[in-house]
C-alpha cells in the first residue's frame, strides 16, 4: 500500500513538467477510469474532459492543467467532502478550466478556488499578508473559467472563490454556511468577470469583491438570508486598491439578518449592499429590502474613500435605513449619488437626495441603528441546502471558453421580483 | 567587547586627553580634565555604542536598547536659514563625537568633564532629529517637512506639548550621565529652548523585546535584519538616504484600569499572551499574528478590536514602522491620575505609516480606550554621521 502511494505521488508530480502525451484521454470517468478526481485530471488530456459519477469524494483537487472540464454527472450527488480538515475542495491554477455541476463542502478554506496565486504548495491567498507586498506582476492572473452549477456550503473561507483570474463567469451556482463570503471576486484589473444568477444565504457576507475592478458585472442573484449580502471593498491587504467599476444589476439583495449562519468577523450585520472605499460603481435596479442596519451602506477603507458610486432605479424599502455613509473625516466620500430610487430613509438625511451626478458633494457621519447581533454558528453545522438544479447537457464536451466574455446588456436584468430564485434557496 | 578592553580604551583615551592637554595648558588645566574617572565603576557588560556610520546612533545600535533615557523637545529662536541650520547639526554632530569618545583625545575629556559624565560615556547615545518647521523652511518637499494631523486621540493634548523644533533623545544605561549629557547638548545650541523633556526607562530587554507598562511584551514584530530596514525604515535615496521619519507620542496609560481586567480580557485588547508574548492566534513569542484565522463561529483568533490587529500595516498599506518604545513614570497628578505609561517612539521611511495607523488604531483598537496622548511629534532623523560628514551635511 505505502509503496503503490508512493509511486502515485511521483507520477503525480512528475506529470505537469512532462511533454503533453499525445493519447492522453480527451475524457476520463471516475471511477471507472480512475478511482480519484485528481487522478483523472492527470490522465486526461489537455482541454479534455473529467466526468465523475455520483459519490463523496474526499480529496483536495487541484487542476493545474488547461483547458481541463471537471463535470460533476448529478450536482447534488457527486460531492468533495473537505471532512473539517482539508483546505480546499477543487483550484484550478490553469487558464481555461470549467467546474459544472458537483457539490464541495465543508473545507477549511475554499470550496471551489481559481487563482493564479499559488506556488508548487499550492494556493497562496491564505496564510496572512506578511509584511512585503506580494507583487503581482510575479503571478499572473488566470485567464478564462467558468464555474457553473455548482453547490458550495459549510466552507470555512469563501464558498466559490475566483482571485487574480480574468475573463471568467461564476454562474447558476450556490453558496452558503461560508465563515467569510460565500462568493467572493478579488484582486484584477480589467476582471471581465460575470457573477450572475447565483443565491447565496446563510453566510457571513454572500458575496464580497475586493479590488476586482473594470467590467465586473454581478447581476440577477439571490443575496437574501446572510448577515451582510454584498460588499464592494478597496482592500489593502492585496493588490489594486481602489475597487472601482463595477455593474450591481438587477440582484435581490433581501432580508439579510439571518443568525443562522457563521458571525461577521468584524460583528457586521443587517446590511443589504455596503461599499467600503468603493469607487464609480453603477448600482442599478435592484431590489434591496428588509436589512434591519441599512440597505446601502457607504464607508471608507483606510484612508481610501468611496467615491461617485451612482444609484439608479433601486427598490430600496423597508431596511433600517435605506441608506446611510458613515465615512470618517480623514477620507469623507465624494460624489455619489441617487437617482430614481425608492430610498426613503437615510443618515446623514440629504444622503437619498443627493442627485446623479454629485460632483464635489462630500458626506460622512451618519449613524446606524443599534441591533443585537446574534452569536455565530460553526460553518460547519449549518444545516445543508436544498437540491439544486442540474447543468442541462452533461454529456457534450464544451466549446474552449472565449477569450473575452459576452457583453452583459443591462436590461438582461431587470428589477427582480421578491421571490428570485427562490426554489433554490432554503432561507426565503 | 569584553569588560576589560573596554576599560583599557576608556582609560586610553582619558590619559591621551591628560597628556595633550597637560602640554597646552600646564597644571591648573590637568588637574580641570582629570575629572573623568579613569576606572569607572559599574562599567559591567557596557559598551560602547560608535556615534558614527551610515545611521544615527540610538535607532538601531545598539542592537538592545540601553534601560535609561532623556528624551528632549527644543524650540529654536526665528527661522535659521540652510547654512545657520548646517552649522548647527554640524557643531551638535562633532559634540556628541566628543562626548560619545570619537573625537581627538582632549576633545572627549574637554566635552565629558564639561556635561559631567565624570565616569565616560559609557554607551550614551544621541539621537538628533528636526522639526517639521525647520525642514520646510528649507525644502518643503523634504520628508520630514509634513507634520502630523490633529488625530481623534489628540483631544486634550495641550498646544506645548505638540510638534517643536529639535528632538534630542539619549540612551544610556546611567541615567543621570544620560540626562547630562542632553541637557549640556541643549544648553549649547544658540537660542534653543527646552519646551518638554522627559526620562525614560525600560525593563530587562532581549533585543528590542520588553515588557511595557502593562505586562506584556513590546517590539516584537519590528523591522531587524539590514533588508527589511531598508524597506521599511531609512529614507531609501537622496541627500537624506540612511535618515528616517520619526514620531514620538507620550502616550499615559491607564494601567490600573488595565491590570485589573482579567488576564483573558487583557490578551483580548492586545492580541498575544500575556506570559510569553505568542500571538492568540498560535505560535510562539516571534511569531506574527494570523489576520484570517477565525473559530468555526466565525470569530477571529486575533480579536477584531485588539491592538495587533489594528495597528497591523496590512491594513493601510503601510511600512512596518520601528518601534522603540520606553516607560515613563512622573508620579501622581494632583487630581490622582498616574502621569505614567508608554513613551512611544517610531521610526519609518514615510510620515503615512505612522499617521494611517494612528486613525486607524483611533477607530478600531480597544487599547485607545486606556490611553491618553500628553506629547506628540515628528522629526526628521537626519542621516548618519563621521569625522569626514559633519552631521547635517546632507541640507547643505
Ligand atoms: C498605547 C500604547 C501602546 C502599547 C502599550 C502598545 C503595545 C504593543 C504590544 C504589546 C504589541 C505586540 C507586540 C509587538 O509586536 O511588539 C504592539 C504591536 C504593535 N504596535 Fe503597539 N502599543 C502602543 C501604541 C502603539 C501606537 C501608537 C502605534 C502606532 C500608531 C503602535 C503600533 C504597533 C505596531 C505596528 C505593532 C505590530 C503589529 C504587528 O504587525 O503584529 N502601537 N504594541
Amino acid at each position: 500500500m505505502t509503496l503503490a502511494l508512493a509511486t502515485l505521488l511521483l507520477a503525480g508530480c512528475s506529470s505537469p513538467a512532462e511533454p503533453p502525451v499525445a493519447d492522453a484521454p480527451s475524457v476520463v470517468q471516475v471511477p471507472a477510469d480512475a478511482p480519484t478526481i485528481s487522478e483523472a485530471v492527470d490522465l486526461v488530456a489537455e482541454g479534455g474532459m473529467v466526468l465523475v459519477s455520483p459519490g463523496t469524494y474526499e480529496e483536495e483537487v487541484t487542476i493545474d492543467k488547461a483547458g481541463v472540464t471537471l463535470r460533476g454527472l448529478d450536482r447534488n450527488e457527486t460531492v468533495i467532502d473537505g471532512g473539517g480538515t482539508r483546505a480546499f475542495g477543487v483550484f484550478a491554477s490553469a487558464d481555461g478550466v470549467r467546474i459544472e455541476n458537483l457539490t464541495v463542502h465543508s473545507t477549511l478554506f475554499y470550496g471551489v478556488l481559481v487563482t493564479g496565486m499559488h506556488d508548487e504548495n499550492g494556493p497562496l491567498a491564505h496564510g496572512g499578508p506578511g509584511y512585503t507586498e506580494l507583487d503581482p506582476s510575479e503571478f499572473p492572473p488566470v485567464e478564462r473559467f467558468s464555474i457553473d452549477h455548482v453547490t458550495a456550503y459549510n466552507n470555512g473561507l469563501y464558498g466559490i472563490y475566483a482571485f487574480n483570474a480574468r475573463h471568467g463567469q461564476i454562474v447558476d451556482s450556490y453558496a452558503s454556511g461560508s465563515a467569510d463570503s460565500g462568493f467572493y471576486v478579488g484582486q484584477c484589473e480589467e476582471c471581465d468577470i460575470l457573477v450572475a444568477r447565483n443565491v447565496a444565504e446563510r453566510n457571513a457576507i454572500g458575496f464580497e469583491n475586493a479590488n476586482a475592478s473594470d467590467s465586473v458585472t454581478i447581476a440577477g442573484n439571490r443575496f437574501a438570508g446572510n448577515r451582510v449580502g454584498m460588499t464592494l471593498v478597496s482592500n489593502y491587504q492585496e493588490a489594486f486598491t481602489p475597487q472601482r467599476e463595477n455593474l450591481v444589476v438587477g440582484n435581490l439583495i433581501a432580508g439579510n439578518e439571518n443568525g443562522e449562519s457563521p458571525a461577521h468577523a468584524l460583528g457586521a450585520f443587517g446590511i443589504g449592499l455596503a461599499l467600503n472605499g468603493g469607487q464609480r460603481n453603477t448600482v442599478l435596479s435592484n431590489r434591496i429590502e428588509g436589512n434591519p442596519t441599512a440597505g446601502v451602506l457607504l464607508s471608507n477603507a483606510e484612508d481610501i474613500p468611496s467615491l461617485a458610486n451612482e444609484f439608479r432605479l433601486n427598490q430600496l424599502s423597508a431596511n433600517g435605513l435605506d441608506a446611510a455613509d458613515i465615512s470618517a473625516s480623514r477620507a469623507p466620500s465624494e460624489g455619489n449619488c441617487f437617482a430614481d430610487n425608492t430610498a426613503s430613509t437615510s443618515s446623514p438625511a440629504e444622503l437619498v437626495s443627493t442627485t446623479c451626478p454629485a460632483e464635489g458633494a462630500t458626506s460622512g457621519g451618519g449613524t446606524l441603528p443599534e441591533l443585537t447581533v446574534p452569536r455565530g454558528l460553526s460553518f460547519l453545522d449549518i444545516p445543508p441546502p436544498p437540491a439544486q438544479p442540474q447543468l442541462a447537457d452533461l454529456e457534450s464536451a464544451p466549446d474552449r471558453l472565449p477569450d473575452a466574455l459576452p457583453a452583459v446588456a443591462a436590461d438582461e436584468y431587470p428589477l427582480p421580483a421578491v421571490d428570485l430564485l427562490a426554489d433554490r434557496a432554503a432561507v426565503t | 567587547m569584553s569588560e576589560l578592553r573596554r576599560r583599557d580604551l576608556l582609560r586610553g583615551l582619558a590619559t591621551a586627553g591628560l597628556g595633550a592637554a597637560a602640554g597646552a595648558a600646564g597644571g591648573w588645566g590637568v588637574a580641570q580634565l582629570t575629572d573623568v574617572d579613569p576606572d569607572p565603576p559599574a562599567a559591567a557588560g557596557i559598551e560602547p555604542v560608535d556615534p558614527h556610520g551610515r545611521h544615527q546612533a540610538g535607532i538601531v545600535r545598539p542592537g538592545t536598547p540601553q534601560p535609561h533615557g532623556l528624551l528632549a523637545v527644543l524650540d529654536l529662536a526665528g527661522t535659521p536659514d540652510r547654512t545657520s541650520l548646517v552649522r548647527l547639526t554640524r557643531d551638535l554632530g562633532e559634540r556628541i563625537s566628543a562626548l560619545t569618545g570619537a573625537a581627538s583625545g582632549d576633545a572627549v575629556a574637554a566635552a565629558q568633564s564639561e556635561a559631567g559624565l565624570f565616569d565616560g560615556a559609557g554607551d550614551l547615545t544621541v539621537t538628533v532629529g528636526l522639526g517639521p518647521r525647520l525642514v520646510s523652511a528649507i525644502d518643503p518637499s523634504l520628508p520630514g517637512s509634513e507634520d502630523l494631523p490633529e488625530f481623534a486621540s489628540d483631544a486634550g493634548l495641550a498646544l506645548e506639548r505638540r510638534g517643536g523644533d529639535l528632538l534630542l533623545a539619549g540612551y544610556g544605561s546611567d541615567p543621570n550621565a544620560t540626562a547630562s549629557a542632553v541637557t549640556w547638548l541643549a544648553a549649547s545650541i544658540a537660542g534653543a529652548r527646552i519646551r518638554w523633556s522627559q526620562r525614560l526607562f525600560r525593563g530587562p530587554s532581549q533585543g528590542t523585546i520588553t515588557r511595557n507598562p502593562l505586562g506584556f511584551h513590546d517590539g516584537v514584530i519590528v523591522p531587524r535584519t539590514e533588508t527589511e530596514l531598508n524597506e521599511h525604515v531609512w529614507l531609501p535615496e537622496g541627500p537624506l538616504a540612511g535618515g528616517a521619519v520619526c514620531v514620538i507620542r507620550r502616550l499615559r496609560l491607564d494601567t490600573s484600569r488595565f491590570h485589573g481586567a482579567s488576564r483573558t480580557e487583557q490578551e483580548a485588547v492586545i492580541g498575544r499572551r500575556r506570559a510569553d508574548g505568542a500571538p492568540l492566534s498560535g505560535g510562539g513569542q516571534r511569531d506574527e499574528v494570523d489576520l484570517l484565522a477565525k473559530t468555526p463561529e466565525g470569530e477571529y483568533l486575533t480579536p477584531a478590536r485588539s491592538h495587533a490587529r489594528a495597528a497591523h500595516p496590512s491594513f493601510t498599506g503601510s511600512n512596518l514602522m520601528l518601534r522603540r518604545g520606553y516607560s515613563f513614570d512622573d508620579g501622581t497628578l494632583p487630581d490622582g491620575t498616574r502621569d505614567a505609561g508608554l513613551m512611544f517612539v517610531c521610526f519609518q521611511r514615510e510620515l503615512r505609516t505612522f499617521v494611517q495607523t494612528q486613525h486607524r488604531l483611533d477607530e478600531t483598537d480597544d487599547l485607545m480606550g486606556f490611553t491618553t496622548a500628553t506629547a506628540s511629534g515628528t522629526f526628521l532623523i537626519l542621516p548618519g554621521f563621521s569625522r569626514n560628514r559633519p552631521l547635517g551635511a546632507a541640507l547643505s
